[in-house]
């Protein structure tokens, strides 16, 4: 069979849910959405450049066995996680764990684009609070603005120039974090054996389910 | 019974006192009316007014009272006199609160009052208490057309009340289509799964009960007589006939799936692989009672993945299927996805809908489907091509906006219900000519309304027909919405899908409002009491042979089919069957049918005892003739929100725009009136009359009018037809303003003064 | 005191809207002897207070009318108004029913003809119209109250207002020294007809209801429309009175929604489409009116209903449930969200948002005998092959008025086998 029999053939199949519901965290909620619609609506992005599918009909996607357009989609790596569609959901659908879940998967089985820019922010908040035990949020600004290289740092850097002298002013942003100096966690030791002790259950985990 | 002695009672209260000269109504009553006794009172409705008029009924020997005071509609549990003939002068709501407390309008007014006290008096004078019906039957035995699940419901909740059942099923065993089911959608919560259809329980409990005398392959071959006094006979199976007597009739003979072969599109018939509902219930229970899982019926293999298609020839605008929604069967594709989901979670499950219609409850059974890994989604299947021992299904998928495909082992077509309604009695008698040569029996205007051959259920010898009317699409429905019993033959109750599309809970609650309403027809047949609307009416109408000249106009526009004929051709008027309504009284050009409380002459008389003033004085007369129902209502909230209107006008109660006798119009014109207004609520399809076709019947007769106007040399617009809601109460005064400034606009009537 | 002649033979109703009324009048009509209580001044629940009903666009008043006839034809029913259940004892066949009774401060001598009305100054909301207007504190509830007798409010009793109302009386039919009671009566079998109430719009946060003037809920809107309700039938807006041409209905609001109601409230679409009419019926080609629904659960034979006002070019249906309301500079509520056929994304302002808020059960956080079994949402699932307490109507399942009817019917025939097991024991 080529592979777009084979695709035609999976179609409205529970292969790809299957997958879904077995790999991916929370994938288990896709088969209960009914398709209303308030979680995309309730998306304060407004789907700006980016956004291919919204998440509704990721979901409607994964239940048609779209395979191969979910794991191509930008959606999922869209969601900020201000979990409006969480709480609103009449099906109860953690939607944003769903969301991400589904990115979680795909950048797993290497299907995540290069430098997607919120997979990089979450990346790079992760390996930041981890190393300090807490956000150093100076640095980590400092690594998404220079992302795109030198130049387009700086110019980011100069439009928000205004925001970031308030929040300093505000007392919420400690210039002295750029050298690793400022607010400090108390246990960084104790949060990095945390860290451990969860990435070993959370493997256990995954085997089990597999 | 005791001589007529008469009374007139003048209140004085409301305002009625100030506003009137009641001392000249007194003389009224007295002269014109010739009432034995008038009083006043200056608060008629207090204890002490009831009183007084207690003791005169008492002590004086009145028989008859003409209460002048408020509307007939206000103070009810005081004015309660129900050994003696009463009337009410509507002398508060229909003429003070109608009129402004001018210098200018007190002439008019007084006068408004001092008719409606002489046509209280002529009222009452005509009528007569009803004595009761003494010829009704008092049967009590309740026979059930149809052992299904509804069937079955109300001939055991009949039972439960202690009331004898006939119970006649035309198949081998009870239970119907539930029968059939491998299990039913849940009834109770947490609506996850199917459950066991009940219908064994169900049968063991009419075998076990020994009120219930169940008839198996059998039919109704005669059904004669009236509410209290059916005479029936049932076809059995050795060709022979059994009679039973009965007082009340439930019909549940349910439905016939439409026939899947009707939409070839979806390959039904083509390939076994292609089921209705009926069809994948009968694999999953074979399938059960084997222990095996379903299989596909081409090769008997594992089905390893369905496609249910809802709403196939349901909802259909193209007017070549039915046109409406079979209510249950989304929820049964959902259950019988479950069939295959409970079985074997590996097994794909889809669900292509356009609406998916699971109210109430129906969402936890929805989102239990959803959570076992059925798929749902929004699309219109446009063809299923079977190949081999698949199908594929096509479709758009309207949320990924896409033609699409899918392919099954099996597609289950969620086809629609047909009602086993028997003949359509209103059906013209023949078929459209230009009807294409397909369009076979059963099919009106444009819509398949059945697929089966009208066969006669019932067979009722009534002469207006052997079935139940039906209302739309076939169904033997009602159009009330507050009032969904009542059917167009009074005893008779249909119930479960052949009223209305329903499910089995829904079929149940219905059978068991059925039973309520038949116990109640016997109860009330035996008592000579009216059935609703005039529940509890104990006149009944009675037709002077002598007059009769077999025009027939009563037995064909009955619209309760109470008359038959006899054998010598007059009308046979079967009490208990009437409703009271007064139709076949509009309808005798002869006038020889009445009530006692309600007559030719009741409101002929009142018409006549109106004053009317001479051509000079610039005072017409209009007479309006008002269905109590709606109209009078609406008159009486027009005053109370003090709305006024024309002073020239007389309105007298009627009880529906049917019991209108042309009579009543011709005495009027004849006698000097510039104009009959008649107000009767909405007819046709979406009919308010609550006696279904009264007012369409009235209407109908009414358009003969402007004939006899023309002979009269008189405008036709003196008589005006208007139909009114209940919620006119704005609008009608301004209504009624507009016709009496009309009339005042044409001459004076040429007949005043003869 | 209010006296009840009442027995084992007797029925007991509670509630008197449409349900109750149904069940006992169709026990009273097959001769039974029954007792209704209700908690308003008056009769006919909720039905009264909308305008039209579908799928017919007849009017409810048009049905109580009848109802209220046959009641006024038999005396087998007794009424007890401003009337609440607050105990019952005993079982099946022999119940002890107390009954709390609230002062209406006007006895039966009233004639009805406003005296009281005119003399009283105080204004307090107009509960009938969902207070959406005012009303003196003397009053009769609306055109078809029945009783039909005034009410005067408890929160002018005391002041100079109540003694201008009892001044103004003729009939001595103001009586101030009134007084809540409690009687208590037996009864063979109960039917419970408590009704609905319309789910709390203000608990749908991202809807505004409780911040925009220009949401609101379906069953202001049924008073919006009709020519006896506040704005004289006019379809006014609340912010600044102008005419909502351009009106926008949210279905589900608060049905199929686990954070709120789990079940579909099934009347809601039929109810929506039949509003699109009071548009229409209002401003003609001009009245726009846009559903935003999931599912059209226009069932049954309404199909027909449904198909006629697709078929209307005025009336819009987007399949998506509105995920936000806000507000635009001019006030008008603008409904965000996504068109799921074919994910089309839209902020569409409209005149005036309903909210096609759905049914819950009135019976919910009331205290009813333990032998009533209420399913998770509150409604009445009594056993009805065991008990002697019948549920009827919308207090046993989200229905429209022809289900409630057929319902009660039901309920009453069940009341029925229980006082005639009674009647045979006794006799
Ligand atoms: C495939 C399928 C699946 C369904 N699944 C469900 C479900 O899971 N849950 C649910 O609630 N509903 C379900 N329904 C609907 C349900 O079957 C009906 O609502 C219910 O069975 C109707 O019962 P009834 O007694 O009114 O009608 P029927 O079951 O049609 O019974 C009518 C009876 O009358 C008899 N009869 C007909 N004409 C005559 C005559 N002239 N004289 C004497 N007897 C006569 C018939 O033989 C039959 O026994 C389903 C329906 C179908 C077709
Ligand atoms: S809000 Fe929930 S049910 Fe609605 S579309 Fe989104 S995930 Fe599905
Ligand atoms: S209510 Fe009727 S009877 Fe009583 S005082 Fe008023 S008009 Fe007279
Ligand atoms: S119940 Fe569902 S499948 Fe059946 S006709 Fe209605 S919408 Fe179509
Ligand atoms: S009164 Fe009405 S129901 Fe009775 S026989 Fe005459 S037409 Fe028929
Ligand atoms: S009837 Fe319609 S609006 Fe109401 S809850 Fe059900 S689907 Fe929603």
């Amino acid at each position: 069979m080529s592979d777009l029999n084979q695709e035609m053939a999976a179609r409205y199949k529970n292969n790809f849910l299957k997958e879904i519901e077995e790999q991916a965290e929370m994938g288990e909620w896709v088969k209960m959405c009914m398709q209303c619609g308030l979680c995309s609506g309730s998306c304060p992005t407004n789907f700006h450049s980016g956004w291919d599918h919204p998440p509704q009909e990721i979901f409607m996607l994964i239940r048609a066995g779209k395979r191969e357009e979910v794991l191509n989609a930008q959606g999922m790596y869209m969601c900020t996680s201000c979990y409006n569609c969480y709480v609103r959901c009449p099906r109860k659908v953690p939607v944003t764990h769903v969301m991400h879940g589904i990115a979680e998967y795909a950048y797993r089985i290497g299907r995540a684009p290069k430098n997607q820019p919120t997979m990089h922010l979450s990346k790079t908040f992760w390996t930041n609070a981890t190393k300090h035990g807490r956000v150093n949020e100076v640095q980590l600004t400092q690594s998404l603005y220079f992302k795109d290289g030198i130049g387009a740092g700086i110019k980011k850097a100069m439009e928000m120039q205004k925001e970031a002298l308030g929040l300093v002013k505000a007392g919420r942003l400690n210039p002295m974090e750029a050298l690793g100096m400022g607010h400090k966690c108390k246990d960084v030791k104790g949060i990095h054996a945390m860290l451990a002790k969860a990435e070993e259950l959370e493997a256990k985990n995954k085997a089990a389910k597999a | 019974m005791a001589e007529t002695k008469t009374a007139a009672y003048i209140c004085k209260g409301c305002e009625i006192g100030t506003r009137l000269d009641t001392a000249a109504l007194v003389k009224t009553a007295t002269k014109s009316g010739k009432m034995n006794i008038v009083r006043e009172h200056d608060f008629l409705c207090s204890a002490e007014g009831v009183a007084m008029i207690q003791n005169d009924i008492d002590n004086e020997g009145v028989t008859h009272a003409a209460l002048c005071a408020c509307s007939r509609r206000a103070k009810t549990e005081a004015f309660n006199f129900p050994t003696i003939a009463m009337s009410r002068g509507n002398l508060r709501e229909g003429v003070i609160w109608i009129r402004p407390d001018t210098d200018a309008a007190r002439e008019t007014t007084q006068e408004m009052a001092e008719d409606y006290v002489r046509m209280a008096c002529a009222e009452v004078k005509a009528m007569t208490v009803p004595p009761g019906n003494q010829k009704t039957g008092t049967v009590k035995t309740l026979l059930v057309v149809g052992g299904g699940m509804s069937g079955m419901t109300s001939a055991l909740e009949a039972s439960k009340a202690g009331y004898k059942v006939v119970l006649v099923e035309k198949s081998a065993a009870l239970g119907g289509w539930a029968a059939k089911l491998h299990k039913r959608v849940p009834t109770r919560e947490p609506f996850k799964s199917p459950e066991d259809n009940g219908v064994a329980d169900m049968v063991a409990r009419i075998e076990a009960d020994s009120n219930i005398k169940a008839y198996l392959n059998a039919t109704i071959a005669k059904t004669d007589g009236a509410p209290g006094r059916f005479k029936v006979d049932i076809a059995i199976e050795s060709g022979a006939i059994a009679q039973e007597d009965v007082g009340a009739i439930i019909q549940a003979t349910g439905f016939t799936l439409y026939d899947a072969n009707k939409l070839p599109e979806f390959a039904y018939g083509k390939t076994p692989n292609v089921v209705d509902q009926a069809g994948l219930e009968a694999l999953a229970k074979a399938a059960a009672a084997e222990g095996k899982p379903i299989r596909r019926p081409s090769d008997g293999q594992p089905v390893k993945s369905v496609v249910f298609v809802q709403c196939a020839g349901q909802r259909d605008a193209t007017g070549k299927h039915l046109q409406y929604c079979s209510g249950f069967c989304c929820n049964t594709s959902i259950k019988q996805a479950m069939y295959f989901k409970d079985s074997n979670p590996d097994i794909d499950t889809v669900v292509l809908f356009t609406d998916l219609r699971t109210p109430g409850n129906g969402e936890d059974f929805y989102r239990a489907a959803q959570n076992k890994g059925v798929i749902f989604s929004k699309g219109v299947v446009s063809q299923v091509v079977p190949s081999g021992n698949a199908c594929t299904v096509k479709f758009k998928d309207l949320i990924l906006n896409e033609d699409t495909e899918a392919q099954a082992d099996l597609v289950v077509l969620a086809t629609g219900v047909v009602p086993n309604s028997g003949v359509n009695i209103d059906a013209p008698v023949a078929a459209p000519a230009a009807a294409p040569a397909e369009a076979a029996e059963g099919e009106v205007a444009g819509e398949v309304i059945a697929t089966i051959a009208p066969e006669s259920i019932l067979n009722l010898t009534y002469r207006q027909g052997p079935d139940m009317p039906q209302f739309k699409h076939g169904f033997t429905d009602s159009h009330f919405i507050c009032f969904p019993y009542e059917t167009r033959r009074t005893g008779i109750y249909t119930a479960g899908p052949v009223r209305r599309p329903m499910d089995i809970l829904q079929a149940q609650e219905d059978a068991t409002g059925a039973a309520m309403k038949a116990i109640q027809a016997m109860e009330n047949a035996g008592l000579g009491k009216a059935a609703h609307p005039r529940a509890g009416d104990l006149s009944f109408p009675t037709v002077r042979l002598e007059g009769c000249t077999q025009c027939k106009r009563c037995t064909v526009e009955c619209p309760f089919g109470a008359i038959d004929e006899d054998e010598k051709r007059f009308p046979l008027f079967n009490e208990s069957r009437c409703r009271r309504c007064g139709t076949c009284m509009g309808a005798c050009p002869v006038r020889v049918i009445s009530f006692e409380n309600y007559s030719v002459n009741t409101v002929g008389s009142q018409i006549k005892s109106v004053e009317v003033p001479d051509e000079f004085s610039e005072k017409p007369r209009i007479l309006i003739l008002a269905c109590e129902n709606d109209a009078y209502p609406a008159l009486d909230m027009a005053g109370m929100n003090r709305n006024e209107y024309d002073p020239f006008v007389r309105v007298i109660p009627i009880r529906c725009l049917g019991s209108v006798n042309t009579i009543w119009i011709t005495d009027a014109l004849n006698g000097g009136y510039d104009g009959v207004m008649l107000m009767g609520c909405k007819h046709g399809e979406e009919y308010q009359c609550h006696f279904v076709k009264g007012s369409e019947l009235g209407r109908y007769r009414l358009s003969k009018v402007g004939d006899t106007l023309k002979g009269m040399n008189l405008e036709t617009e003196r008589v005006h037809d208007l139909e009114v809601a209940i919620t006119d109460i704005a609008t009608l005064p301004q209504k009624i303003n507009d016709y009496a400034a009309l009339i005042k606009s044409f001459p004076p009537s040429p007949f005043k003064g003869f | 005191m209010t006296s009840v002649v009442a027995t084992n033979q007797t029925i007991l109703v509670v509630g008197g809207g449409i349900s109750g009324m149904t069940a006992a009048l169709e026990a009273a009509e097959t001769g039974k002897q029954v007792v209704l209580v209700e908690k308003n001044p008056y009769l006919g629940g909720r039905t009264v207070q909308l305008y039209r009903y579908f799928p017919k666009m007849c009017h409810p008043t048009c049905g109580l009318e009848i109802n209220l006839r046959r009641l006024k034809a038999n005396p087998r029913i007794q009424v007890l108004t401003l009337a609440e259940v607050t105990g019952i004892s005993g079982d099946k066949g022999a119940y002890s029913v107390s009954v709390k009774l609230k002062p209406r401060y006007v006895n039966s001598n009233c004639t009805a003809c406003g005296e009281c009305g005119k003399a009283v100054q105080t204004e307090i909301a107009d509960e009938f119209n969902y207070n959406l207007g005012k009303i003196k504190a003397a009053y009769l509830p609306s055109n078809m109250a029945y009783p039909q007798r005034y009410v005067i409010d408890p929160s002018i009793i005391g002041t100079p207002d109540a003694e201008r109302a009892k001044a103004a009386c003729k009939y001595d039919a103001v009586n101030l020294d009134d007084r809540e009671e409690t009687i208590s009566l037996n009864a063979g079998a109960i039917v419970w007809a408590t009704g609905w109430q319309p789910y709390a719009a203000e608990k749908i946060v991202y809807y505004g209801y409780d911040r925009f003037p220009n949401v609101i809920t379906n069953v202001e809107f049924e008073r919006l429309a009709d020519p006896h309700g506040p704005t004289g039938g006019k379809i006014l807006r609340p912010s600044d009175g102008k005419e909502a041409k351009n009106v926008a209905f949210i279905q589900c609001a608060g049905s199929r929604d686990e954070n709120h109601l789990r079940h579909c409230s099934r009347f809601c679409c039929m109810g929506s489409l039949k509003q699109t009419h009071y548009v229409q019926e209002a401003y003609g080609d001009e009245g726009k009116s846009t559903i935003y629904y999931i599912d059209i659960r226009a069932i049954d034979r309404f199909e027909d209903f449904y198909q006629k006002v697709k078929a209307n070019p005025n009336v819009t249906f987007v399949k998506s449930k509105v995920a936000r309301i806000t507000e635009d500079k001019a006030g008008n509520p603008v409904c965000n969200g996504v068109n799921t056929e074919g994910y089309i994304r839209y902020a569409n302002a409209h005149d005036l948002v309903v909210l096609a808020v759905g049914m819950e059960p009135s019976v919910k956080g009331v205290q009813i005998p333990a032998e009533v079994m209420s399913d998770s949402s509150g409604f009445i699932m009594a056993d009805p092959a065991n008990a002697g307490i019948f549920g009827a109507g919308c207090a046993t399942n989200a229905l429209d008025v022809n289900r409630a009817v057929q319902s009660a019917t039901a309920a009453a025939l069940r009341a029925i086998q229980v006082v005639n097991k009674v009647a045979r024991a006794e006799a």
